[in-house]
C-alpha cells in the first residue's frame, strides 16, 4: 500500500508540473468562453454597408394614381443601404463605374410568382447574407402590398399578421414546474460530452504512460519492486486525480470568469419578478404574454434552478469516476502490448468505438430521452456514462440509475482482472506481434 | 549455507513447458552463473525469484524459507531489457527507484552521494537520463540496482549492451560486492565472460537443469588430459614422446614448437624427464575445458 502511494506521488506530480498541464488549465476556460462568446462578438461588428441601387419595373396603374409596388419600400439596415433609380442602363453603367454595389431590377413576368428580381453586380461578390436579407425584403414588400391593396388591410393588422413567433411553453402536469427543455438538453450534453473528453483524453495519457515504460524497458526494473498491478493502479489513480484537479481549477477559473461578468454586468444574472401566466386560464391577452417574456439569460439562469443539482453533481462525479476506471484499465491493458516496432491500433479501436457511438447518439438521446435507445445506451456500462448523463437532467428512474450504477462495478470489475492478466503478461513481452488469440492465451494463465 | 534454492520449479505458457523441474541451489557469498543458451528458461527463472511471476509447480526458498513479498528487498535485479526514464532527473529516478525498494529518500540520498562521489559523477544529479550518454546511463543503472545494500544480486545478460570500459567497471564493483557479502547470480548465453569470475554454474537447455556444480569440480570431471607443451623448435620429435601419448596438435611459432598432448593419467613425469633429457620446456599447461566445450558435451551425453 505504501508503494501504491509512491507511485501516485510521482505519477501525479510529474503531469501536474509539466507545461502542458499548466496551459491546459488556463487555455480550457479560455477557449470555452471565447466558443460561447466570439458569435456574440462577431455579430456586433460592423460590415462594409452596401449601396444597392433599385431599379422597379413594376408599374401599375389604379383607378386614381400611378404605382410602383417597390418603390421607397425597402428598409435600410447596418449592411444594405438602398437607393431608387428609373432606368435600368443607366443605373447599370453607374455600377460598372464602380460608384454602388449592385443593381436590383424588379420586373413583371407571367410567371407565379408574378414579380422576379435581378441582381447584377460589380467586381465583386455581393456577400449570401445581403442576397438573402435582399430576398426576404422582396417577399415581405410583395406579401405586405398584396395585404394592403387585395385586402384593404391598415398598417396595425398587417404587422400582427406578420408576427411571427408564438412563444411555447412546457408544464409538467403534475408538479406544475416549467420543464425548461432547452437548458436540460444543453446542460445534459454538456456533462456527457466532458466525461466523453476526458475518458479519452487521460485513457489515451494511461495508454501512452504504460507503453513508454515498456519501451523505455524501465518496467521490468519497477516491477522487481512493486506488482504489475500496483503499478497500474498507482497510474490509473494518479491521472484520475489530476483530471479532477484540472477540472476543480477550471470550475474556479470558470467561477472567477462569471464573477467577473456578474459584476461588469449585472443585469444577465438577475431573476426578473415577472408574472406567470396560470394555465388553468384560457383566454390570454397580448398583454399577458408581454409582461411574461423575459431576457434570453435570466431564463438560463432560471432553468438551472429548476434542476436538481445536487443530484446531476453527484452522478456527474460517480459516473466519471466509472466510466474512467472502466476505460482507463482497458486504455492501460492496451498499452502494454505496445512496443517498439509494435502499435496497438487494432486493439483501441474496438473500445473507442462504444465511446465514440455514444457521442453520435447525443441528438436523439437529448431529443428523447425516454426511448429505447436512450434507455439501453444509459444502461450498457460502455456508453452509459455518457449517455445516461444526458438523461439525468430530464429526470430518470430510481431502478434504471441503480441497475445502471450496479451494472458499471460489475463491468469494471471484471474489466480491471482482464486488464491486470493482459497488462503482467504485455509489459514483459519483448519483440513479439500479438494478436488476438495471443490475448486469450494469456487471459488463461495461471497467476 | 544456501542463501537460495529452487525445488522442482516449472512454468508453463498454454501447452509450452518453459521450465521443467529445475532445481538448483546458490550458497551464500558466491558467483553462481546462470548459463545456457537464448530461450532456455534462464529469465523465467530469474523471474521467478523477482517475483514477478509465480511457478506452477516446485517452490522458492531464501535463507531456508519459503520467498516472500519482503523479501524483494534483499534482492537486487538488473534485467537484461533495462532502461531508465527518459525524462526524469537522475536524482529523482534514483531516489524513486529506492523508495519503491523501501528505502526512505534521506538514506537513499545520502547512500546515492557516496556512489556518485564514488563514480565521480557528482554533477549529474540534475541532468535529464536523456541527456546523458549510454555509457553514463549505466552506471545510473547499475548504482540503482545496487542501492539498497540487497544480499543477493541478480545480473541477466549483465555485460551485453556495456561497453567495455563500463563492463570491467561493473565486474570490479560486482567483486568488490562480493567481497563485502553479497551473493551475485549472473545470467548469461555467453559462457566466457563469466566463466572464470563464477565459483558455481548451473547448465540450463531447453528448460531443463542438465549440469550443476562447482566450475573447478565440473572442470575437472570433464577434463580430458589435455596438456599444452612448448619447447624450441625441432625437426624429429618422435623421439620426445613416450609410448602412451598422443599429440593431437602441432603448432610452429617464432621459432617455437607448441605441441598439444594427451597424457594418460599418471605419465606427466615420465613424459616431462624424457623430453628434459633432450631438450627445454618453455612452456607446460593443463588445458581445461570451456564451459562452452563442456554445454556442448553435455548435451551430446544427454542425447
Amino acid at each position: 500500500m505504501n508503494k501504491i502511494k509512491i507511485i501516485i506521488k510521482r505519477e501525479y506530480l510529474t503531469r501536474v508540473s509539466k507545461k502542458s498541464f499548466l496551459v491546459m488549465t488556463i487555455l480550457g476556460p479560455i477557449l470555452m468562453s471565447l466558443l460561447i462568446f466570439t458569435p456574440f462578438f462577431l455579430s456586433n461588428i460592423e460590415e462594409d454597408r452596401l449601396n444597392i441601387m433599385v431599379v422597379d419595373q413594376t408599374l401599375s396603374i389604379s383607378e386614381n394614381d400611378s404605382v410602383y409596388l417597390f418603390r421607397n419600400q425597402f428598409k435600410n439596415s447596418d449592411k444594405i443601404k438602398f437607393e431608387y433609380f428609373d432606368d435600368i442602363e443607366t443605373a447599370q453603367s453607374i455600377l460598372k463605374e464602380g460608384s454602388v454595389d449592385g443593381v436590383l431590377e424588379i420586373v413583371k413576368t407571367n410567371d407565379t410568382p408574378p414579380i422576379k428580381g435581378f441582381m447584377y453586380y460589380g467586381e465583386e461578390d455581393i456577400p449570401g447574407s445581403a442576397q438573402e436579407e435582399i430576398k426576404n425584403q422582396l417577399t415581405n414588400i410583395l406579401k405586405n402590398s398584396i395585404l394592403r391593396l387585395d385586402y384593404g388591410m391598415n398598417e396595425k393588422e398587417i404587422a400582427w399578421v406578420n408576427n411571427p413567433t408564438i412563444d411555447f411553453y412546457t408544464k409538467n402536469i403534475f408538479s406544475g414546474e416549467e420543464s425548461f427543455n432547452e437548458i436540460k438538453t444543453l446542460l445534459g450534453m454538456i456533462a456527457g460530452f466532458l466525461i466523453y473528453f476526458f475518458v479519452f483524453l487521460f485513457g489515451a495519457q494511461i495508454m501512452k504512460s504504460v507503453s513508454d515504460e515498456k519501451m523505455n524497458r524501465v518496467v521490468e526494473v519497477l516491477v522487481s519492486s512493486v506488482k504489475p498491478i500496483e503499478l497500474l493502479f498507482g497510474k490509473i489513480i494518479a491521472i484520475a486525480l489530476v483530471s479532477l484537479t484540472q477540472i476543480a481549477l477550471w470550475i474556479v477559473i470558470i467561477f472567477g470568469i462569471i464573477t467577473f461578468a456578474q459584476t461588469a454586468a449585472p443585469e444577465i444574472f438577475t431573476i426578473q419578478q415577472e408574472q406567470t401566466i396560470n394555465i388553468d386560464q384560457r383566454i390570454i391577452t397580448v398583454d399577458q404574454i408581454n409582461a411574461t417574456e423575459t431576457p434570453e439569460a435570466s431564463e438560463l439562469v432560471r432553468g438551472l434552478f429548476a434542476i436538481n443539482i445536487p443530484l446531476m453533481v453527484g452522478m456527474f462525479v460517480f459516473y466519471f469516476i466509472m466510466g474512467f476506471l472502466l476505460y482507463a484499465s482497458l486504455f492501460g491493458a492496451i498499452g502494454s502490448l505496445i512496443d517498439i516496432d509494435t502499435d496497438g491500433s487494432q486493439f483501441t479501436l474496438p473500445i473507442t468505438i462504444p465511446l465514440i457511438l455514444a457521442i453520435i447518439c447525443l441528438p436523439i438521446l437529448s431529443d428523447n430521452p425516454t426511448s429505447s435507445i436512450a434507455f439501453w445506451l444509459s444502461i450498457i456500462p460502455f456508453t452509459a456514462p455518457v449517455a445516461m448523463m444526458v438523461r439525468i437532467p430530464f429526470g430518470v428512474a430510481t431502478w434504471e440509475i441503480i441497475l445502471s450504477c450496479g451494472l458499471m462495478i460489475l463491468f469494471i470489475a471484471g474489466s480491471i482482472y482482464i486488464a491486470a492478466k493482459i497488462y503482467r503478461t504485455g509489459i514483459l513481452m519483448y519483440g513479439k506481434k500479438i494478436t488476438y488469440s495471443e490475448l486469450w492465451k494469456w487471459l488463461r494463465y495461471k497467476n | 549455507m544456501n542463501i537460495l534454492e529452487t525445488k522442482e520449479v516449472s512454468k508453463s505458457y498454454s501447452s509450452h513447458k518453459v521450465l521443467d523441474k529445475v532445481s538448483i541451489s546458490i550458497k551464500e557469498g558466491e558467483i553462481f552463473g546462470l548459463l545456457g543458451p537464448n530461450g532456455a528458461g534462464k529469465t523465467t527463472l530469474i523471474r521467478m525469484i523477482n517475483q514477478i511471476t509465480a511457478p506452477d509447480e516446485g517452490e522458492i526458498l531464501f535463507f531456508g524459507n519459503k520467498l516472500k513479498r519482503e523479501d524483494i528487498k534483499n534482492i537486487g535485479y538488473l534485467p537484461e531489457e533495462r532502461g531508465l526514464y527518459k525524462k526524469m532527473k537522475v536524482g529523482e529516478q534514483a531516489i524513486y527507484l529506492a523508495e519503491l525498494k523501501g528505502l526512505s529518500k534521506k538514506e537513499a540520498k545520502k547512500r546515492l552521494e557516496y556512489w556518485f562521489e564514488r563514480f565521480e559523477i557528482g554533477d549529474w544529479w540534475n541532468k535529464r537520463i536523456e541527456e546523458l550518454s549510454k555509457g553514463m546511463a549505466q552506471k545510473i543503472q547499475f548504482i540503482t540496482t545496487i542501492l539498497h545494500e540487497p544480499k543477493l544480486l541478480i545480473f541477466d545478460e549483465p555485460f551485453s549492451g556495456f561497453d567495455p570500459l563500463n563492463a570491467n567497471l561493473l565486474k570490479n564493483e560486482i567483486l568488490n560486492l562480493r567481497e563485502k557479502g553479497a551473493t551475485i547470480i549472473f545470467s548469461t548465453h555467453n559462457m566466457e565472460s563469466v566463466e572464470e569470475i563464477c565459483d558455481s554454474i548451473a547448465l540450463i537447455n531447453k528448460s531443463k537443469k542438465i549440469l550443476e556444480g562447482n566450475v573447478y569440480e565440473i572442470k575437472e570431471k570433464f577434463k580430458q588430459n589435455l596438456f599444452e607443451i612448448t619447447i624450441p623448435y625441432q625437426e624429429n620429435i618422435n623421439p620426445l614422446i613416450i609410448e602412451g601419448c598422443q599429440i593431437t596438435n602441432s603448432i610452429i611459432n617464432k621459432g617455437k614448437l607448441v605441441l598439444t598432448l594427451s597424457i594418460p593419467q599418471g605419465r606427466n613425469a615420465e613424459l616431462l624427464s624424457n623430453i628434459l633429457k633432450q631438450t627445454n620446456i618453455l612452456s607446460y599447461r593443463e588445458i581445461l575445458p570451456s564451459m562452452n566445450n563442456i554445454f556442448i558435451e553435455t548435451i551430446k551425453n544427454n542425447e
